[in-house]
């Protein structure tokens, strides 16, 4: 058979996406390839697109399951007492978790446990969860907690340490809990001593930037809060026409994404959420600093950061509305997608530093850590709620292990919770690429984890104030409804109204 | 011939009692029970931290006196009620007039007019949802095209005009039940009174003023009473829309209720606010329904 | 102005105003069959010229997959998951529940109407009242008992919870149409009916009842029609069952929302509504003000 040359690319293209979407065995798309003329290396079969959405850019990649044969035994044994049954959790659509939810049909045929998860935005995960540990009902066998719901649901989860301890039958050979970078345990699961969960996925701030746009405008990478200033004014005012701004911000009010970017605007200015003596310190100098750097951002982002959580700020990322992006490095794979606008002229740097110093973590309370790189990483935990809970700890552990997760951040190019994924050879060769799959910002985000993690604080309360009272006043500061712009104004009230839970909850 | 009844009076189908069971039974548990509870929750001041919950009557309810977020929202509700309720009001009335007559075409018109009415709350949320949207939503972009609004202040995103475009929707939805209730008032309405009035030498103005809405007014009163209450309850709209915000521009008593359940899971306080809804209704009611002498 | 030209013009404002009124809902559904570029367009508003794309409704009614919808956009994460766009499921839930909850709402509240219509007790103003001041209860105020209760009950996330709460939700409401109607029936017939032997129920079941079986239809759909649309109490209340309200907010995700799958089975759920409402234009009215106002 012999093609003209544009059907011959239309037939790969088909084809290739016809294999990973499932419909087509790996011996079919090899044997159509080879009528095609083309020939593969595995290298190659990792470029073709997947499903056009951006974290899946090598699906074809993943088909390949390399789970360890004495994984699977295991797998197996283990998880014939319980085949049939059904384990639930809720998560939020965070790469890793719709990477796993394609996965999971592996773990299935292993066990013969099926997994449901239902993804929803993160804050109906929060209700959800609340929900469930209030009522103790049982409905989710695994929690997926961002860490700062970490104390908040510390009783409701089992020590995932202790349980595979105590559970020698249900433990995986080789899943080697020291391989678990320790900055993320900490900053993510630990509680009081114990792990609450397993570290799951850590969306960290580093800066992003567009190679393009800085170039055209001679504007080096900016390093310090006040070089960034400057650099988002600068493009703002030269490219406000063409709908491009300098940076764009998740401010939405009530949101979680709000008092995330809030939170490291205040570390970045020598502020702290808590002061040492457990009251709020948002309303200080450096945090009004902070708030009023964010208040001046705003003027130069575009109008939708008032109603953008993260996945707003994505989307300006990747319809190329902004230059500047100190946000999650989640974001980075998806803008490189291959069939994305963007695809390649973004870089990545470390996140900013000074020129303020940070507050030291004496001075703070409640166990903050003031840093410039904030965290938003999760943990999946077994509920101790979970009708079946030796199911559950079972599919937990497949998730977790240093095979799955390093197939993880093969398929999505986010950043991996254990040491073994970041130096594992398939991870390391894509440094290289441009498009789909690339690792190449993943040194930058290794750096953050280990030297600059800022974490929130850990009390319970801090699941509700930080969802309901800060952004909600931040909002309404941001949006014009009240404190007439004033910063200060508006940290006061802060102030009263977080003190006030604080003290109702006997902590402070 | 009547057969003597071996039951006991109270039991027989002359006795209300059988009739009302099944409803008054299921509306005591689900419907009053409920509201108790609620009651006695509202009196335990709870530690998130701990999840204990002590007996202390009074700190929620000092807390809800206290809350400035209560009280802006129960502004935002009755800002958003009086409003809604007047331009429901008055377009359904017109609206009504309009097409009241018989001629041909006029029924599919108001048969078509009543499409509003069975379309999801939920969803004509993402009806507006949809149109409003700053960048590709056909209300949004003819009001730019009018020059009335700028791209940079989103609809919805914007405080000053997010509560009119919950407002809008609510308006849409509903004035055809003004609509219906008007044109079934004025059908009924005798001609007589009328036809002596034109002989007389009134205008259609003046006809309309003092013989068609005074005979209409219990009417007009039953309407807004109906929707009034509802208006006070509206939950959908504003989760699906605006989820309260932008900041709390949008949060109505009942949404403020449904973030303190959602967000913090202070379940006394939650009820406390919920109550606090309930209250402000029946009040609200039994006023209206007293003074315009309101009757079912 | 002549005669002539008031009428045409009548025609022309009244034809305006019922456009728009119907516009949001045409928009709507034409939203449903326009690919992801219709929509998303960032040039103009498009309108009319675009190629129809029945996709959308492939995948939230007919249960087809995400990853075949050629016309889903490809930039927007949304939910993943299989079936996480099947409305299917939803249909069938929100079908069940609203047939169910109208059922029963009916049926004891036609118990209860007769009860009030006929038989003159001490106290029946007084009930009567209580049933209106439920009609003003504000769901939100007994949704946080009701989940426990419903915990407690075991009813948490099942069918029969939601058909139980709508049902208390349309009870008030179907319990005083329903009197309304039996008020327009003369007392005479039940009288006649007894002389004749008939036993209460017997005159209730046999003779009174048929009578006013329109208003029983209007009563039905009615309720399911408040069933249908309702959402705060299915939100509260399920986790797993959703129904279609429910159902198609979970379209929209911080993500980004999949306008294609929200409109087409947004459109979708507006048909069973109005396929009822224009069977039952006749006693809408006396339905709406629960029986104040007779049509």
């Amino acid at each position: 058979m012999s093609f003209k040359r544009f059907d011959k690319q239309n037939f790969i293209i088909d084809t290739a996406k016809k294999y990973a979407a499932g419909r087509m065995s790996k011996r079919d798309f090899l044997k159509k390839m080879g009528i095609a003329g083309v020939g593969f290396s595995a290298y190659n079969a990792g470029m073709l697109g997947g499903k056009g959405r951006p974290f899946f850019g090598n699906m074809a990649h993943a088909q390949e399951n390399t789970t360890p044969p004495e994984v699977a035994e295991f797998l197996r044994e283990a998880g014939k007492p319980f085949a049939g049954t059904t384990i639930r959790y809720t998560s939020e659509a965070t790469p890793p978790t719709n990477v796993l939810n394609e996965l999971k049909s592996e773990f299935t045929e292993l066990t013969g446990i099926n997994v449901e998860i239902e993804i929803v935005p993160l804050e109906q995960v929060l209700a959800k969860a609340t929900q469930d540990v209030q009522g103790q009902l049982g409905t989710y066998d695994i929690y997926y907690l961002d860490q700062a719901w970490t104390s908040t649901f510390s009783p409701d989860t089992y020590d995932p340490v202790e349980y595979y301890d105590t559970k020698p039958d249900l433990a995986m050979p080789g899943f080697d809990f020291d391989d678990f970078s320790k900055p993320l345990v900490e900053g993510i699961c630990e509680y009081d001593g114990k792990w609450i969960g397993l570290p799951f996925d850590i969306p960290i701030f580093t800066l992003m930037y567009r190679k393009d746009i800085l170039e055209k405008h001679g504007i080096e990478v900016p390093r310090t809060y006040e070089d960034f200033t400057k650099a988002v004014e600068m493009i703002t005012a030269a490219e406000k026409e063409n709908n491009i701004f300098g940076t764009g911000l998740q401010a939405k009010s009530g949101h979680y994404s709000l008092e995330c970017d809030w939170s490291q605007a205040v570390w970045g200015h020598g502020g702290s959420i808590f002061g040492a003596d457990k009251n709020f310190s948002g309303n200080d100098e450096a945090g009004v600093a902070g708030l009023e750097w964010y208040q001046n951002l705003l003027k130069n982002a575009p109008a939708a950061s008032v109603t953008s959580t993260w996945d707003g700020q994505w989307q300006m990322g990747a319809a190329g509305q902004i230059a500047l992006c100190q946000s999650w490095a989640e974001f980075f794979p998806g803008w490189n997608a291959d069939d994305s606008e963007v695809k390649g002229l973004w870089e990545m740097a470390k996140p900013l530093e000074g020129s303020a110093t940070l507050r030291s973590r004496d001075d703070v309370g409640f166990g903050e850590i003031p840093g410039w790189g904030h965290q938003g990483g999760s943990s999946i935990a077994l509920s101790r709620y979970s009708k079946n809970p030796e199911a559950a700890w079972l599919f937990l552990q497949w998730a977790c292990s240093k095979d799955v997760m390093t197939r993880c951040t093969l398929i999505g190019g986010f950043a991996p919770m254990r040491n073994s994924s970041f130096s594992d050879p398939r991870i390391v060769e894509r440094k290289n690429l441009e498009g789909s799959g690339t690792t190449r910002h993943l040194d930058t985000v290794k750096w953050t984890i280990d030297n600059v993690m800022a974490s929130e604080p850990d009390l319970a309360i801090w699941a509700g104030v930080a969802n309901n009272e800060i952004p909600t006043e931040l909002g309404k500061l941001l949006t014009g409804q009240d404190y007439d712009g004033s910063a200060k104004k508006c940290m006061d009230q802060v102030a009263k109204l977080v003190d006030a839970v604080v003290d109702e909850a006997d902590l402070g | 011939m009547k057969k003597r009844s071996v039951l006991p009076r109270w039991l027989t189908s002359e006795h209300p009692l059988p009739w009302l069971f099944p409803v008054t039974a299921l509306l005591i548990v689900f419907g009053l029970y409920p509201v108790l509870y609620s009651l006695w929750l509202s009196f335990f001041k709870r530690n998130p931290a701990t999840r204990k919950e002590k007996f202390m009557p009074s700190w929620n309810w000092e807390k809800l006196l206290s809350d400035d977020r209560v009280w802006d929202a129960v502004q935002i509700t009755f800002t958003y009620a009086l409003l809604a309720l007047s331009i429901q009001l008055i377009v359904g009335l017109a609206i009504a007039l309009l097409l009241d007559t018989d001629r041909k075409g006029f029924g599919i018109l108001r048969a078509l007019m009543t499409l509003p009415l069975v379309v999801p709350p939920a969803v004509t949320g993402m009806m507006f949802l949809l149109m409003y949207d700053s960048s590709f939503g056909v209300i949004s972009n003819s009001l730019y095209a009018l020059n009335l609004l700028s791209p940079s202040a989103p609809i919805l995103g914007t405080g000053s005009t997010a509560l009119w475009g919950v407002i809008i929707a609510d308006v849409w939805q509903w004035t055809p039940f003004m609509v219906l209730i008007m044109l079934a008032g004025l059908r009924a309405l005798p001609r007589e009174p009328f036809e002596a009035a034109s002989i007389d030498g009134a205008s259609g103005l003046q006809s309309f003023i003092y013989l068609t809405l005074p005979m209409m007014s219990k009417i007009i009163a039953l309407a807004v009473l109906i929707r009034g209450i509802d208006l006070f309850r509206i939950f959908d709209y504003v989760k699906v829309m605006t989820d309260s915000g932008p900041g709390t521009a949008t949060e109505t008593l009942t949404a403020y209720a449904g973030t303190v359940y959602f967000k913090t899971a202070n379940f006394p306080y939650a009820s406390t606010v919920a109550l606090a809804t309930l209250i402000l209704v029946l009040v609200t009611a039994s006023i209206f329904i007293k003074v315009f002498k309101v009757r079912f | 102005m002549s005669a002539l030209i008031k009428t045409w013009l009548r025609y022309l404002v009244a034809m305006v105003v019922v456009g728009i009124f119907i516009f949001p809902i045409a928009w709507f559904a034409l939203t449903s069959i326009k690919p992801i570029s219709a929509v998303f367009n960032k040039d103009r508003v498009v309108v009319f010229d675009f190629e129809p794309t029945f996709d959308n409704y492939k995948v939230t009614v007919l249960g087809g997959l995400k990853s075949d919808n050629q016309g889903s956009s490809n930039i927007l994460m949304g939910t993943s998951g299989e079936g996480a766009y099947d409305g299917r499921g939803s249909i069938v839930s929100s079908l069940v529940i609203a047939i169910c909850s109208t059922f029963l709402a009916t049926s004891i509240s036609l118990l209860a109407a007769y009860a009030l219509s006929r038989l003159s007790f001490r106290g029946a103003q007084g009930y009567m009242q209580w049933i209106l001041s439920q009609r003003f209860l504000p769901p939100i105020a007994i949704i946080i008992p009701l989940v426990f209760i419903f915990r407690d009950l075991g009813l948490r996330d099942t069918h029969l919870g939601i058909i139980i709460a709508h049902t208390l939700i349309n009870i008030p409401i179907a319990l005083l149409i329903l009197k309304s109607f039996f008020d327009d029936v003369p007392i005479e017939v039940d009288q006649a009916a007894m002389i004749d032997g008939a036993t209460r129920f017997q005159c209730f079941y046999m003779v009174v009842l048929p009578m006013i079986k329109g208003g029983i239809a209007a009563t039905a759909v009615l309720c399911f029609i408040f069933s249908w649309t309702e959402f705060l109490l299915s939100l509260f209340l399920t986790n797993s069952i959703r129904t279609v309200p429910v159902k198609i907010t979970t379209f929209v995700t911080s993500t980004g929302s999949e306008w294609g799958y929200i409109s087409a089975l947004g459109t979708a759920a507006i048909i069973p509504g109005f396929i009822f409402i224009l069977l039952v234009q006749n006693h809408l009215v006396r339905g709406l003000t629960m029986g104040a106002i007779k049509d």
